[in-house]
């Protein structure tokens, strides 16, 4: 039996390995999933740094002044490179409009089409008790006469409201410590921010009992286990995902039934993983390697998760395993290649659940939904290996509960596709129904 | 020893009974020839043999053990042929050859890719061969390393007359060889002359089973074949004619049971000029149509 599984993962490997599109997707996948990080590089290197004007209607009449004094501060002093002195930010100017309080609504419709026409980048309105709003009360909640209300054109994430956020507070406590009588002079020292660093725990070495100094976090942190996990996925998806197509194409070509004499069902199939497994150890020691030499070349190879990397290949192989087994039993049960790629979203939703839970799993990496998620065996690979590989990392025993379920998970998986694909090959014509693979992998 | 025993075997898919209590015994050496109408249940009967599928029940013996599994003794040519297009022919027989022989074959690829004409293409993808190269090369995948059974569903569909002809002398050198063959076919005149038994299936039911003779000899001497000029349709209403088959030039008329050839030849000669008349078996054709039903060319004697 093993010689017939390791004929038919050679004669798959060799076949995939040699194909012009493994090859061309060996080096456009990374560069697709990775083209968000240089889209973020082109735009930093070319930065939007036209300058922006605001329009400010001050019903309080008294803030407007020191709101203009610290946009020209920021301007002087936060919108440059700290290194090279280049202007990576936009400048804004203040204009002062006179608040007209017959009819404000005339005014911000008039302000509003200036914007339109972009003689003003946005206006600000700053309410005539702004200056004291009840404390803690959110915005929603505030009458208008307490808020600063921003109105801009821009959809999403408005820089320039955020960038503006810093002045207008300082102005608020600028114009607040006037009315309170202290002196201008100390203005600077009672507003100066204080800077926080954020900073790795320390630790204790077991046997020598030495201890590690804390040391300064920076973003890369952040960006090698986001990179893990997406290098999985990317992984996963390379190698099981065109399976699904290709098992379909054989199915229609007729080539099973001639197999089926000299292999059987389940022979064939395990051949098939292991051949998408071998595959994908291929290309991931390539990208591992790869990436290795970068951080090394950067000397930043401190910074590589070595302790989190025999995980990866683990976890990699169970998914790559379940991924397979999946596309294969689907594939089998459809009629043509295009039957399959309807069917391709079932097959690879364990894959992109993660991915569009990445931003709360980042944001709380231990929190309940991480956690569970992480030990909930479709999703494991994929976010546990991140959670590792975050600072700070999980509890021991996650890892390898986790490991355990998905090693579950995988034997499970393979034993329902070989139900699926023993019955599916053999039927033509048509796209078995998701109820009957599963009558199939029930009743065999 | 018998190369295959089928012991009350039955298959059913979801209400239909594709093969139902059939039983069959397959001396070792012999070119045992599957005939019956679509839907019969021939390839069903040969996928059970093969243990592509598994029967409801009965048993299946091969060689004489009970098949549970792959038998690395039996090569397979099946009716809906498939390859991997873009492999090179020779690979792709090495493949085929070491799967189910567990041994390289290299020199026996060769030698039939010789044989059969194909030693030009051993190089080539299987994808750029016309229809008839792919399936000499499916048959070579069925029959290397050489098996003690060959099954071959449907080995001569498609193929031009030269192509048959080196894939009929083929099997017969295999069967020289000592393979046990087993073919399906809906040309009566391969079954005929290739076969040393018939085993015809219809409607999942065993129908026939035996020598040519032997079925033959079942249906008696009821056949009369004969030329007259005005062919066929002079022949219409002859007294104690059941049926006419019309094959051209010749007409194959069958006679009520007991009926005297004689009489048949007196009315015909108060009809016609003849030009030949004889008394003969049925022909395997005519059995067929008798038991599945009219065909086109056999038109009935009101």
């Amino acid at each position: 039996m093993l010689r017939r599984i390791l004929l038919v993962a050679k004669r798959d490997y060799l076949a995939a390995i040699r194909s012009k599109p493994f090859l061309f997707g060996l080096i456009v996948t990374p560069v697709l999933a990775g083209s968000g990080f240089i889209g973020i590089a082109v735009m930093k290197a070319k930065p939007d740094i036209a300058e922006r004007r605001i329009a400010v209607i001050d019903r309080t009449r008294a803030v407007a002044p020191a709101l203009a004094e610290a946009v020209e501060e920021k301007n002087r002093t936060d919108i440059f490179d700290k290194i090279t002195g280049k202007q990576t930010e936009p400048r804004c100017t203040i204009e002062i409009v006179p608040g007209d309080d017959a009819d404000p609504t005339a005014q911000r419709l008039a302000l509003s089409d200036r914007a339109r026409r972009h003689e003003i980048f946005a206006f600000l309105e700053i309410g005539r008790d702004a200056l004291h709003a009840p404390q803690n009360a959110s915005a929603e909640k505030l009458a208008p006469s307490f808020r600063v209300d921003y109105y801009g054109n821009t959809g999403g994430f408005d820089e320039t409201r955020m960038w503006l956020s810093g002045p207008v507070n300082d102005a608020m406590r600028r114009t607040r410590l006037a009315q309170l009588g202290i002196d201008r002079a100390h203005f600077a020292e009672v507003l100066a921010p204080a800077s926080m660093q954020s900073m790795s725990l320390l630790s204790r070495d077991v046997k020598t009992g030495q201890v590690t100094e804390a040391h300064k976090k920076n973003e890369a942190e952040i960006a090698i286990p986001i990179s893990m996990m997406m290098l999985l996925a990317m992984m996963v998806l390379m190698s099981a995902g065109p399976m699904l197509g290709a098992v379909a194409d054989d199915k229609q070509q007729r080539v099973f039934e001639m197999l089926l004499a000299s292999a059987g069902p389940f022979e064939l199939m395990s051949g098939k993983m292991l051949a998408a497994v071998a595959l994908t150890l291929t290309s991931s020691l390539l990208y591992v390697a790869a990436a290795i030499l970068v951080l090394q070349s950067m000397a930043m190879i401190g910074l590589a998760p070595f302790s989190v990397l025999p995980w990866f290949f683990i976890y990699m192989v169970a998914d790559v395993l379940v991924m397979s087994s999946m596309s294969i039993a689907v594939g089998s049960a459809c009629a043509s290649p295009n039957d399959a790629q309807h069917l391709a979203m079932l097959v690879m939703a364990p894959t992109l659940v993660p991915l569009f839970l990445l931003a709360p799993i980042m944001q709380s990496p231990n929190g309940g939904l991480a956690t569970v998620m992480s030990l909930t065996p479709p999703f494991t690979p994929l976010i546990m290996l991140m959670r590792q590989a975050m600072p700070g990392g999980v509890p021991a025993w996650q890892p390898w509960i986790g490991l355990v379920g998905v090693i579950a998970w995988s034997i499970g998986a393979t034993w329902v596709a070989a139900r699926i694909f023993r019955i599916g090959i053999l039927v033509q014509g048509k796209t078995a129904k998701v109820s009957e693979m599963m009558r199939w992998a029930v009743r065999g | 020893m018998d190369a295959i025993q089928l012991l009350n075997v039955s298959k059913t898919f979801g209400e239909t009974a594709a093969v139902d209590d059939v039983s069959l015994t397959v001396p070792e050496g012999a070119v045992y020839g599957f005939i019956g109408p679509n839907g019969s249940g021939k390839t069903t009967t040969m996928r059970m043999i093969l243990s592509i599928i598994y029967p409801d029940r009965g048993a299946i013996h091969v060689f004489g053990d009970e098949l549970h599994g792959r038998c690395e003794q039996v090569g397979y040519l099946p009716e809906e042929r498939g390859v991997y297009r873009r492999m090179a022919v020779r690979a792709l027989l090495e493949f085929h050859g070491e799967l189910r022989g567990g041994r390289n074959v290299t020199a026996e690829v060769n030698s039939w890719l010789a044989r059969l004409d194909l030693a030009h293409c051993a190089n080539q993808k299987v994808e750029t061969l016309s229809k008839g190269m792919s399936q000499k090369v499916q048959f070579i995948a069925a029959i290397v390393p050489q098996p003690r059974l060959l099954i071959l569903d449907e080995p001569f569909t498609g193929l031009d007359p030269v192509s048959a002809e080196s894939i009929r002398a083929a099997i017969l050198d295999l069967r020289r060889r000592g393979s046990t063959v087993i073919l399906s076919t809906h040309d009566m005149s391969v079954a005929e002359n290739l076969c040393d038994y018939i085993f015809m299936i219809f409607k999942g039911r065993k129908v026939l089973d035996g020598t040519l003779e032997s079925i033959q000899q079942r249906y008696g001497n009821d056949t009369l074949r004969v030329a007259a000029e005005g062919g066929a349709a002079v022949m219409q209403g002859l007294p104690n004619v059941e049926k006419i088959r019309d094959l051209g030039h010749v007409q194959e008329l069958r006679m009520a049971l007991g009926c005297d050839p004689q009489e048949v030849l007196r009315a015909l000669v108060a009809r016609t000029r003849i030009a030949s008349f004889a008394v003969t078996k049925p022909s395997l054709q005519d059995i067929f149509i008798r038991i599945a039903g009219n065909g086109a060319a056999e038109a009935q004697n009101a």
